[in-house]
């Protein structure tokens, strides 16, 4: 009976963990969520021809990597081309995983991600062109990178918009200043991975002399909290709950986060093959940027549209679709 | 649970086999400090775990022994506290549900006890956050309690009405008043099924508990999740063990507690 009791106490233990695994990092898994009609006409059917080909594509499961995934589902069909959706897989590693072992054949990644998480490089001693960089790089690995897009997706701090205004705070250094004088608003509410990264918030305070006291709280909880339980909060910069909640991203004056400028990463063997693709999503790279992609985030998470509509919607906007 | 199932040691007593089984003395001492040797040994294995690996800067932020052993302690505040609170709600509730008095409203009560069970903790701590904007240990301690009242309450429920009505009716024979038979043989016969639930309670509070990190109530959680939003296995191990080792010592101690209150004579 004891025994018994105590392989109980473990299970349960272990399964309470386990549940706060699955919760931490289940993503939206729904394989095929590019509904309604495949995309046509506009400049790419007309400039490019994939026709007879297919691809595997797949993306990260966060909603602006969801997005990006259907704009290139998108713009592949626009340009004759078959695919197949895979989007929405759970964590950089395991995407990257299923790129170089051929189950998909592209996704969207970030020159930041690419040099440290991937590459294994340190932040400090960037090289000036990280995109050459990464791609130069990854080239061994036999993984083209195409772009870059000047969408850059990094880590940043913001403040309520009206504190923003009264205290005349811009960038991080007018922050820094304030808060020196305001020990009693250094609250930072901040995710875990902010908080534990050298390139998150222990190099921060170390790059701009400041000293937070800390909030953790789970990412999704920290745009609303915010100028409640505290006046600054971690955000990435493309994301449309900026806006939303009245906030605004302060500029990183020192440049102290590391670039996250958006990237197509597509098997070498497939890029080879169709050379369309790399001119196509280059241009496409090109049309994006941060003020458009919090829109389109936005849309997403805050309006309640889905992924493949916003994608197409952005296409058609830029001329791309018909 | 287990109030009705006799001990190894009971049974062989019982049935005078025991010539073949160890000296009851030896296996008692066993019993006592097996299980937290076993624990022990667990924890000497993750030190020896992190002291030999070459770590990086992440995981020394997380692995530190201040931020772990604060990280256990805040892990301890909120399941004890939970649990006393649970006490003392489900307790007194769970008596009171037994009374002729309150057949009325009975199952509307279980109804509400059941509803704060089959919601998940992930989701209880969301709401309190996004809905009622509140953070922290209090908001965590609301979650936990919810969760955790219907196990307590069910079983001190079980046990009262699991008592033998010919027991109750020599006692209201023999001039007992409503009041003393719910002290003096309701309660006392109750105990074990009660102290079951209690104990149930009190590992479900462990396991949750590591929710908490996510809206800044601290605990164990917070080492998890760090290990897995950092993708540091040996993080993420240490936080999980921890918490594991946590319920199987707090889950010892209540069992510890269990014999000691059990009354005597059953």
């Amino acid at each position: 009976m004891r025994m018994h009791r105590t392989f109980r106490t473990a299970l349960t233990a272990a399964a309470a963990t386990l549940a706060l695994a699955v919760a931490g990092c289940a993503g939206d898994t729904n394989v095929n969520q590019s509904g309604g009609d495949a995309a046509k006409g506009g400049s790419l059917a007309k400039d490019y021809d994939l026709k007879g080909e297919s691809f595997v594509v797949g993306s990260k499961e966060f909603t602006e990597n969801k997005v990006l995934g259907q704009i290139t589902i998108a713009a592949i069909q626009a340009a004759g081309g078959k695919t197949e959706d895979k989007t929405g897989i759970s964590g950089t590693a395991t995407v990257r995983a299923a790129l170089t072992s051929g189950e998909i054949d592209m996704y969207w990644d970030y020159t930041g991600t690419g040099w440290v998480n991937i590459l294994g490089n340190t932040t400090t001693n960037l090289p000036p062109d990280l995109f050459k960089a990464v791609s130069d790089a990854d080239k061994a690995n036999k993984v083209t990178w195409i772009g870059p897009s000047p969408l850059n997706n990094s880590y940043g701090l913001a403040i309520k918009k009206d504190v923003a205004q009264k205290e005349k705070i811009k960038t991080m250094s007018d922050l820094a200043a304030y808060l020196n004088k305001n020990a009693d608003k250094s609250t930072i509410c901040a995710a875990s991975e902010f908080l534990q990264r050298d390139d998150g918030l222990p190099g921060v305070e170390k790059a701009y002399g400041m000293q937070f006291k800390i909030t953790e709280l789970d990412f999704n909880l920290v745009y609303p909290q915010v100028g409640k339980d505290c006046t600054v909060g971690e955000i990435t910069t493309t994301d449309g709950r900026v806006k939303a909640n009245d906030l605004v991203a302060l500029k990183d004056d020192k440049k102290f986060f590391v670039p996250y400028n958006a990237a197509l990463t597509v098997r070498s063997e497939v890029a080879d093959k169709s050379p369309d693709l790399a001119k196509m999503f280059k241009k496409i790279a090109e049309a994006l940027d941060n003020e458009k992609m919090m829109e389109l985030n936005g849309k997403v998470d805050i309006d309640g549209d889905k992924e493949a509509d916003v994608a197409k919607e952005f296409l058609k906007d830029e001329g791309f679709i018909g | 649970m287990s109030a009705t199932t006799q001990t190894p040691d009971e049974a062989l007593a019982e049935t005078g086999t025991a010539v073949v089984a160890p000296s009851p003395r030896s296996r008692s001492v066993w019993r006592w400090i097996g299980m937290p040797l076993f624990l022990l040994g667990i924890i000497a294995a993750i030190a020896i775990a992190i002291n030999t690996k070459d770590i990086d800067s992440i995981e020394a932020r997380s692995l530190g022994l201040q931020h772990i052993l604060r990280a256990t302690g805040e892990h301890l505040l909120l399941t004890v506290f939970s649990t006393v609170i649970v006490l003392a709600i489900a307790v007194p509730l769970g008596i009171a549900l037994t009374r002729q008095w309150t057949r009325r409203f009975r199952g509307a009560l279980i109804t509400v006890a059941n509803i704060g069970q089959a919601v998940p903790t992930i989701g209880l701590i969301a709401l309190m956050a996004v809905a009622f904007n509140y953070i922290g240990f209090g908001a965590s301690v609301i979650a936990l309690v919810a969760c955790a009242v219907l196990p307590v309450l069910r079983n001190t429920m079980v046990g009262i009405q699991g008592v033998d009505e010919t027991v109750l009716e020599a006692g209201r024979g023999m001039g007992m008043s409503r009041g003393a038979v719910l002290r003096k043989l309701e309660l006392p016969l109750a105990v074990p099924v009660i102290l079951a639930g209690v104990r149930t309670a009190l590992v479900i509070n462990v396991g949750t508990a590591t929710l908490a990190a996510y809206i800044n109530a601290g605990g164990l959680g917070k080492i998890i999740i760090a290990g897995l939003s950092t993708n540091r296995i040996l993080v993420t191990v240490t936080g999980a063990a921890l918490t594991a080792v946590l319920a199987l010592l707090v889950d010892y101690l209540a069992g510890v507690a269990e014999q000691l209150l059990r009354p005597k004579g059953l």
